[in-house]
């Protein structure tokens, strides 16, 4: 267990950190980026929700307390802004999609060179061309959870710290994305 | 345990949730654990692509702070109090004018009133109503005073000697 005199320097570490943005962007802007790109799928849109999420997290770092680490506490800031960005852009959604496309078909596509037989590399294309459809159809709650977990290989304690979902409510999301994807990879084969 | 783990098991495994005897059983049964290294795999995959486009995008590399939040505040931040400014401007202009009507409508008022004033006060000061102006004529009723009267008849007697 930690002592009052670690988690002390844990908050000052944490609370500097998100005092000097320079350094906050430099080691977080990779993720919450990658996260706001798979969640939207736009990279225009990644982009930007990524640098409010910074914004904001500058301006209100006087809120925080150290309660949580810093990657948990911008990633909580990422997912309410991915959420309201995709809420006020649903109408946008089509238009999105179209210019997305092609990236998002390079994605579904990409295969790491391993020198695995043509025959395996088709089938590894097949799953991770299900498992992309099946995260487009979750819902939003088990997409976040399912990128945070699968994606940005947090564990439950800091998927909940980010969502602001309690435990157990995390791993029913996350048991029935998983369920949609085993589904959707038995239907590929 | 020697039967294959259950769907939901599978999945409640992935998600961490797994007792000994599945574990047990996952490293003696090569069905489940080719099922579970398939999903795995999958899953692995998936992570490997999103990582690979999101490199793959130029904005994946933090932007340079100062291309970032003080250039964009600062342009959203005047036009907010510019439009401050118009809708107080505008608040402010309307009462200003509605008073400045108010006391244009009120100076005719005044005029008007006046006016009426003037002339309910010639009426007043007539010696005789104006309907009855005719009949004074006719009459040629003498107003003058006796002082005058006397004045009259004396220049009239001298104006007869000098003839």
């Amino acid at each position: 267990m930690a002592t009052p005199g670690i988690m002390i320097a844990a908050v000052e570490r944490c609370a500097s950190e998100i005092d000097d943005l320079d350094t906050l962007v430099r080691l977080h802007w990779p993720r919450v980026f990658r996260f706001a790109l798979a969640s939207l799928r736009d990279p225009d849109a990644a982009g930007s929700v990524a640098q409010d999420c910074f914004l904001k997290a500058y301006r209100s770092r006087e809120r925080f307390r150290g309660e949580c680490s810093t990657e948990a506490w911008l990633m909580r800031i990422a997912v309410n802004l991915i959420r309201d960005y995709a809420r006020n852009r649903r109408l946008q959604f089509w238009k999105r999609a179209q210019t997305s496309a092609v990236d998002l078909d390079a994605a579904g596509q990409w295969v790491p060179d391993g020198g695995a037989s043509p025959e395996s590399g088709a089938m590894a294309k097949e799953q991770l061309a299900a498992v992309w459809n099946a995260a487009g159809g979750l819902s939003e709650r088990q997409r976040t959870v399912f990128l945070l977990r699968f994606v940005e290989d947090m564990d439950l304690l800091e998927i909940a710290a980010a969502t602001g979902m309690k435990e157990g409510t995390v791993k029913v999301h996350l048991f029935r994305a998983l369920q949609a994807v085993r589904e959707r990879i038995g239907r590929s084969q | 345990m020697s039967q294959h783990l259950s769907s939901q098991e599978i999945s409640q495994w992935m998600i961490g949730e797994r007792t000994p005897q599945q574990e047990q059983h996952v490293r003696q049964c090569s069905q489940c654990g080719a099922e579970l290294d398939r999903l795995e795999a999958a899953l692995a995959l998936f992570r490997g692509s999103v990582r690979h486009w999101s490199g793959r995008q130029g904005r994946a590399e933090p932007p340079a702070i100062a291309s970032m939040s003080p250039a964009r505040g600062s342009r959203i931040q005047p036009m907010r109090w510019a439009l401050v400014a118009a809708a107080l401007l505008v608040l402010a202009a309307v009462p200003i004018y509605r008073n400045a009507q108010d006391r244009q409508r009120q100076a005719e008022i005044a005029r008007a009133d006046a006016l009426l004033l003037e002339q309910v006060d010639a009426e007043v000061s007539r010696a005789v109503p104006r309907p009855m102006e005719p009949l004074v004529k006719l009459v040629s009723w003498d107003f003058t005073s006796t002082d005058e009267r006397d004045e009259n008849r004396r220049d009239t007697t001298r104006n007869e000697e000098i003839r």
